[in-house]
């Protein structure tokens, strides 16, 4: 009876979810402890021993345990990286420090730039020389590498960073680097920029690499004490964590590229997204994850979700409009999210020039929203929802905590409302639309300013706020259904358990597709196939549940941003033609205009090696008589503005609404983690799964 | 109408948003690096009249001299003269464009059959044309400089006008990049226009220019606001360019900056007068210095548009540097431009030493090269400008090798450049010990070095800062000048910062930018910082004895107190 189980832990700021899932039957179990930020170990144990007592099982039982996890990031956020050392071309060794040469804010005279991610005292810069095309110009000086591994091995650096000019066309250099670091210097770990993240643009491919150098000694600690103690108690199963492209790795996969993973908390909800749409249907989805602090948006289409390649960790909360330089760039795949201070927790307030504004601050946990009575007294995003009444004070988390509607009511009324000499309700109101707005705009950045019309994407709601507010947003952006999962408070961890193994590999090949080499384009994807291949091999994979997607990102010639084009099964010669179409028709979606007697060249190509993994079944509700009257809870009076103000509403229990059931608008619908807002017009309709499905009525 | 403040603020981030995915178009469909790449850019939103109203993440450069520009361009060409689908192109400087290498392109905003707004963008081409590839360089009048065009419709109804965009591109050398940036700064105003589109589908033509207007109000009343905080009096202070390109005389830019109760007035008056060199900064472009430093006052989170610009008021002399006229040369305005920048808060840091900082950069510093590419035989033609020490403040020393004032480009990766062009960067690192010391030291300026080994190039230093480094604060002292080196490590010889070479194979040339100047006397300094500027090898452990007064032992890596304690005594001579 071993192994008929998956555990998921996800590790957020407030609180580590779990997620326990029964293979055979579907169910699901779910825990929620506090999380233990001091060392983060302690809440992720807490809650494997705590679902693991609730479901009456052993360690021995779980076959499969995937971890979401912020380690990474929240030591890039608070400086705590390892110190680091850099070895790179002689002359360039204050890439870390130049960065980009931009400030992140325009007018702020008082600026920082981020702190280096080595300081200078552990930056070499080591005779040796490639040129563009990968040529040795000046041959590796060895000793000047084992003079630089020295000093840093005096100097106590545990991890260090490799990345030579135009290394991504020669790993030469780089390797026998490595080799030479290690002679003098056993112990260290050495990331090479040609293996992280091999593309050109030497700053973003070094800052990739020292990101990883400097998280590695953490992510290295971390992995491997939680692993000790589950072995301890009988684990005997597989490992996994989430990387920030939405694949997951093996643990040991993790400590040498942690750099893979360093967002991997958030990438579970878009995955999740992704995976309700495949079982239910819907290849296209905007994920819309709204909880206590922010609010994100991201985009799954044809059943993928989007991806970055220009991401920046670390970068503050952004006060500025499309401000950069604020941060790290990292150059591995990140699941693509437009993330807004917008959160049940964001304040509302009154700006100098008398307008009504909401966030980006945010009364977070502590002290909360008004009405949660912790002291607070500062309006928030939820204290508005209550005001409106579309929260009930008595049903919130399932009753364990009452909410003061004084407190709300008073938080705007002194805040907002009086200033503005407006009434507490239509400020309430305004709050909630601003807030809206903001939310429309980050699912407008994610879709349309990415060349995708919203009118042929599902809304998937999540997160406990996220189906406060979903409803008015898909009617905002025409958006024809928006889906609510069961337990929408943990929809995330759910995510983690219904991943693939990814491997992602990348080789830049700078070439005109007119002058186009196919035997090498088919080369270098068989040897990063054959590296995928091993891994996920070594990693248990059997050779059946193995396969392979390749993207080749392309540009007009003299162009520097790259379209990422599918490269189908077979030789790279056949699918030319058919790439060029998609790549003009992709160039005139994205950016309005296609130049098709422009030359077109390839850039990099990429391969992700997916080791498949059986996803869990949902479970299915009961099969009932369909008939929603009986999940009624009350009726009472709720604001909605295109009726005209507060209008009778009745409320419903979400756990007793049966399959095949419907919910006209106005309505709302309470389960412990959330509550879903069905607006006049609308419709809800309820699935064999449980799930909410809005539309308009018609 | 009444105003809504939810409506408010739903629109005016949809205006931003707006100028935002123009932003976004632009930059991922231009392909010229200096735009692509080192987002030489910016792009904005006008309202029916012609106002601005919102303005993209750029370069805070641009966004004031483009105020005047698009406003010039349309009223001169006519704006019924314009319609659906049509864009306009111009470059003109007098008195409300930049250099001739700031295309903008403008398009009418139409819904509903009539105009209710304007999109227009700026980028830097990489080449116009004129005496030098990359179109810089140092000459006697406007003509010399390259392409001047007036406002003339590049597109019509939707369709690229072909005669005239052949007749432009026929001046330029670097033709397939520039018509592909053209297409790029098209396509922005077409993103723009959608998004305005949805606004207006959604709240009506009446409500959105209602909003735009109440935008403007609000922006003023907020910003009259902030203009009040600051102490009300006359300071002034005097900046110099260091030299014009013909001659070594400095260019004299005066400051007096008067707040009173009527807002901030700043008088350039006293500037020299305009010369037939690059140095002439365009009404527009002296606008743009007060606009930024007004920003910069005031509250952060200001939004930017005719509200804000009101408020910007100038006394700019025709016939000067501040405001010259034609035919005098202007493609080294910027540096005078941003000249002003440093002087006015030099002059202001008599008022609110506080916020204020010591002298930076202050120059655009431009590398501009080009020649007939080995490799294809094509005239390729680059730019680009390097950024140098900031200047330090009351309370943090100034960062290193950053861009300054109203410029924030991106350095362009030395792989994609090499790539793309026929250069080898040799290195690209800090500059030591050229910090202004200080309690707070300037940043580091940078040096890049450039080779080309296998063809012959014409290379145009455009920059400054050769004579004098940024001025301290305080008792803060001066940032190291900056040098301009051919053949470094052969028969070196210094460059004037305003200099075109025809370079032969293996010939090297070295920038290296001044550092910012420093903030408070230097033997105030915090041994502590001085201790890890020197493990950091930014200070040299001689010049943290001889300026700081403070000695390192660079074996064990501390301070020697008693050492530093001698060395800081009061009275005691300087080494």
């Amino acid at each position: 009876m071993t192994h008929r189980y998956r555990l998921g832990i996800d590790v957020g700021g407030t609180f580590t979810d779990g997620i326990l899932i029964n293979e055979d039957t579907g169910g699901t179990r779910i825990v929620k402890v506090p999380s233990t930020p001091g060392d983060p170990s302690v809440g992720f144990l807490a809650a494997v021993e705590r679902i693991l007592r609730e479901a009456g099982i052993g360690a021995a039982d779980v076959g499969y345990l995937v971890h979401g996890t912020t380690v990474a990031t929240n030591a890039i956020i608070e400086g705590k990286l390892a110190p680091a050392g850099f070895i790179t071309t002689e002359g360039f060794r204050d890439m870390l420090e130049i960065q980009r040469q931009i400030r992140p804010s325009l007018y702020d005279l008082l600026f920082e730039k981020p702190r280096p991610l080595a300081p200078r005292y552990l930056c070499f810069g080591i005779p040796e020389r490639l040129d563009a095309s990968g040529s040795v110009v000046t041959p590796l000086d060895e000793q000047a590498v084992a003079r630089a591994a020295e000093t840093l091995r005096k100097e106590g650096v545990e991890s260090l960073g490799v990345c030579y000019l135009h290394a991504y066309r020669n790993p030469e250099h780089e390797r026998r680097t490595r080799e030479i670091v290690h002679e003098v210097f056993p112990e260290a770990a050495v990331s090479l920029s040609s293996e992280v993240a091999p593309e050109f643009r030497e700053y973003f491919r070094a800052s990739t690499t020292l990101v990883n150098a400097g998280v590695r000694p953490v992510v290295e600690r971390y992995l491997s004490s939680i692993e000790a103690r589950l072995r301890d108690a009988g684990f005997k199963g597989q490992l996994l964590v989430m990387q920030s492209s939405g694949g997951v790795l093996t643990f040991e996969a993790a400590r040498t590229k942690p750099v893979f993973m360093v967002e991997s908390g958030p990438a579970a909800g878009v995955i999740v997204s992704a995976h309700l749409g495949e079982v239910l249907g819907f290849d296209n989805i905007l994920s819309f994850d709204m909880g206590g602090t922010t609010a994100k948006t991201g985009l799954v289409e044809q059943g993928a979700p989007g991806i970055t390649k220009e991401y920046e960790v670390g970068a503050a909360a952004r006060a500025e409009h499309g401000a950069k330089g604020a941060g790290y760039p990292i150059r591995t795949p990140v699941i693509d999210l437009v993330e807004i201070g917008a959160g049940g927790g964001s304040i509302a307030w009154v700006d100098s020039g008398g307008v009504l504004r909401v966030g980006p601050r945010s009364a977070g946990a502590d002290p909360a929203p008004a009405c949660y009575g912790k002291g607070g007294t500062e309006p928030t995003i939820t204290d508005a929802n209550l005001v409106l009444k579309r929260l009930d004070p008595d049903h919130f988390l399932g009753g364990e905590m009452r909410l003061d509607e004084d407190a709300a009511w008073r938080a705007i009324e002194e805040k907002c409302a009086g200033p503005l000499g407006l009434d507490v309700v239509a400020v309430a109101l305004g709050i909630v639309e601003i807030a809206n707005s903001a939310m429309v705009g980050a699912l407008r950045r994610i879709s349309i300013q990415r060349g995708h019309d919203p009118r042929d994407f599902t809304l998937v709601a999540f997160g406990g706020a996220g189906p406060v507010h979903a409803n008015r947003l898909a009617a905002e952006l025409d958006i024809p259904a928006v889906l609510v999962p069961m337990s929408p408070g943990t929809t995330s961890a759910m995510g983690l358990l219904v991943t693939d193994i990814k491997h992602d590999y990348s080789a830049t090949l700078i070439q005109r597709t007119d002058a186009l080499d196919p035997e090498q384009v088919d080369r270098l994807y068989r040897g990063m196939e054959e590296r995928g291949r091993k891994a996920l091999l070594a990693e248990g994979m059997g050779h059946a549940g193995i396969g392979f997607e390749r993207h080749v990102d392309m540009r007009y010639v003299g162009q520097s941003y790259e379209l990422s084009i599918p490269l189908d099964d077979g030789g790279a010669g056949g699918a030319l033609q058919s790439m060029l179409r998609k790549f003009h028709a992709e160039h005139e979606r994205a950016y309005g205009f296609a130049a098709p007697e422009e030359p077109v060249e390839f850039v990099t190509l990429r391969l992700t090696a997916v080791g498949n993994i059986a996803k869990p079944k949902l479970r299915e509700l009961p099969r009932g008589d369909g008939d929603a009257a009986a999940a009624r809870r009350s009726v009472r009076q709720v604001y909605f503005a295109e009726a005209g103000g507060f209008v009778d509403c009745p409320s419903y229990d979400r756990y007793r609404l049966p399959a095949g059931g419907a919910v006209e608008g106005p309505a709302i619908v309470e389960e412990i983690d959330s509550t879903t807002v069905i607006h006049p017009g609308f419709h809800a309709g309820v699935d064999r799964f449980g799930n909410l499905l809005i539309r308009p009525a018609r | 109408m009444k105003v809504d403040p939810i409506k408010f603020e739903v629109l005016r981030n949809g205006f931003l948003e707006a100028t935002e995915e123009m932003a976004l178009a632009l930059r991922r469909s231009a392909y010229s690096t200096n735009i692509k790449t080192r987002c030489d850019f910016s792009c904005s939103l006008f309202d029916r009249d012609l106002r601005p109203i919102a303005q993209s993440f750029s370069q805070p450069n641009h966004l004031g001299s483009m105020v005047g520009t698009v406003r010039q361009a349309v009223l001169e060409y006519g704006p019924g003269n314009l319609g659906p689908g049509d864009q306009l192109v111009v470059n003109y400087p007098y008195p409300s464009g930049a250099h001739l290498n700031d295309i903008v392109v403008i398009a009418p905003f139409y819904y509903r059959g009539g105009i209710h707004g304007f999109f227009g963008n700026l980028a830097h081409h990489v080449d116009v044309g004129g005496g030098a590839p990359a179109s810089v360089g140092a000459f006697r009048e406007v003509y010399q400089e390259g392409v001047i065009i007036p406002p003339v419709k590049m597109v019509k109804a939707g369709e690229i006008v072909d005669d005239v965009f052949r007749l432009i591109l026929s001046q330029i050398r670097s033709k397939r990049e520039t018509a592909g940036d053209f297409r790029a700064q098209i396509a922005a105003n077409n993103t723009g226009g959608r998004r305005l589109t949805a606004l207006f589908d959604r709240y009506g033509p009446e409500a959105v220019n209602f909003y735009m207007d109440e935008l403007i109000e609000y922006t003023d009343r907020r910003t009259a606001a902030e203009l009040t905080k600051l102490p009300r009096g006359e300071y002034a202070a005097e900046g110099y360019v260091d030299n014009d390109g013909f001659t070594d005389r400095p260019v004299r830019l005066a400051v007096r900056v008067a707040v009173g109760g009527d807002g901030v007035l700043f008088d350039f008056t006293g500037s020299d007068p305009q010369r037939r060199a690059p140095v002439n900064s365009t009404w527009a472009q002296t606008y743009s210095a007060a606009a930024y430093a007004l920003k910069c006052v005031a509250d952060p989170d200001l939004p930017v548009n005719e509200g804000f610009y009101r408020h910007v008021r100038l006394e700019a002399p025709e016939g000067t540097v501040v405001n010259c006229v034609h035919p005098f040369p202007v493609v080294a305005g910027w540096e005078t431009q941003v000249r002003l920048n440093d002087t006015i808060f030099k002059a202001l840091a008599q008022a609110i030493p506080e916020r204020m900082i010591a002298g930076t950069k202050a120059m655009q510093c431009h590398a501009g090269f080009g020649g007939a590419d080995p490799r294809t035989g094509a005239y390729y033609c680059y730019l680009e400008t390097l950024g140098g020490g900031y200047g330090a403040r009351a309370h943090s020393d100034g960062p290193d090798a950053v861009q300054t004032h109203g410029q924030n480009t991106e350095n362009a990766p030395v792989e994609e450049t090499e790539i793309n062009y026929p250069v080898r960067i040799l290195r690209y690192e800090l500059v030591e010990n050229s910090e202004g010391a200080g309690r707070h030291r300037g940043g580091l300026g940078v040096r890049r070095d450039y080779r080309f080994d296998d063809h012959e190039v014409t290379f145009t230093i455009l920059a400054d800062r050769d004579r004098w480094g940024p001025w301290g604060l305080f008792g803060g002292q001066d940032g190291r000048k900056a040098y301009y080196i051919l053949n470094p490590d052969g028969e070196a010889r210094e460059l004037g910062s305003k200099t075109t070479v025809d370079l032969r194979p293996a010939d090297v040339i070295s920038y290296r930018t001044c550092g910012g100047g420093g903030y408070g006397p230097p033997e105030e300094r915090d041994p502590a910082l001085v201790l890890r500027d020197v493990r950091e090898g930014k200070v040299s452990a001689e010049r943290a004895r001889e300026v700081y007064k403070v000695a390192v032992d660079t074996g064990s890596w501390t301070v020697d107190e008693a050492e530093t304690a001698r060395c800081r005594q009061p009275g005691r001579a300087t080494a």
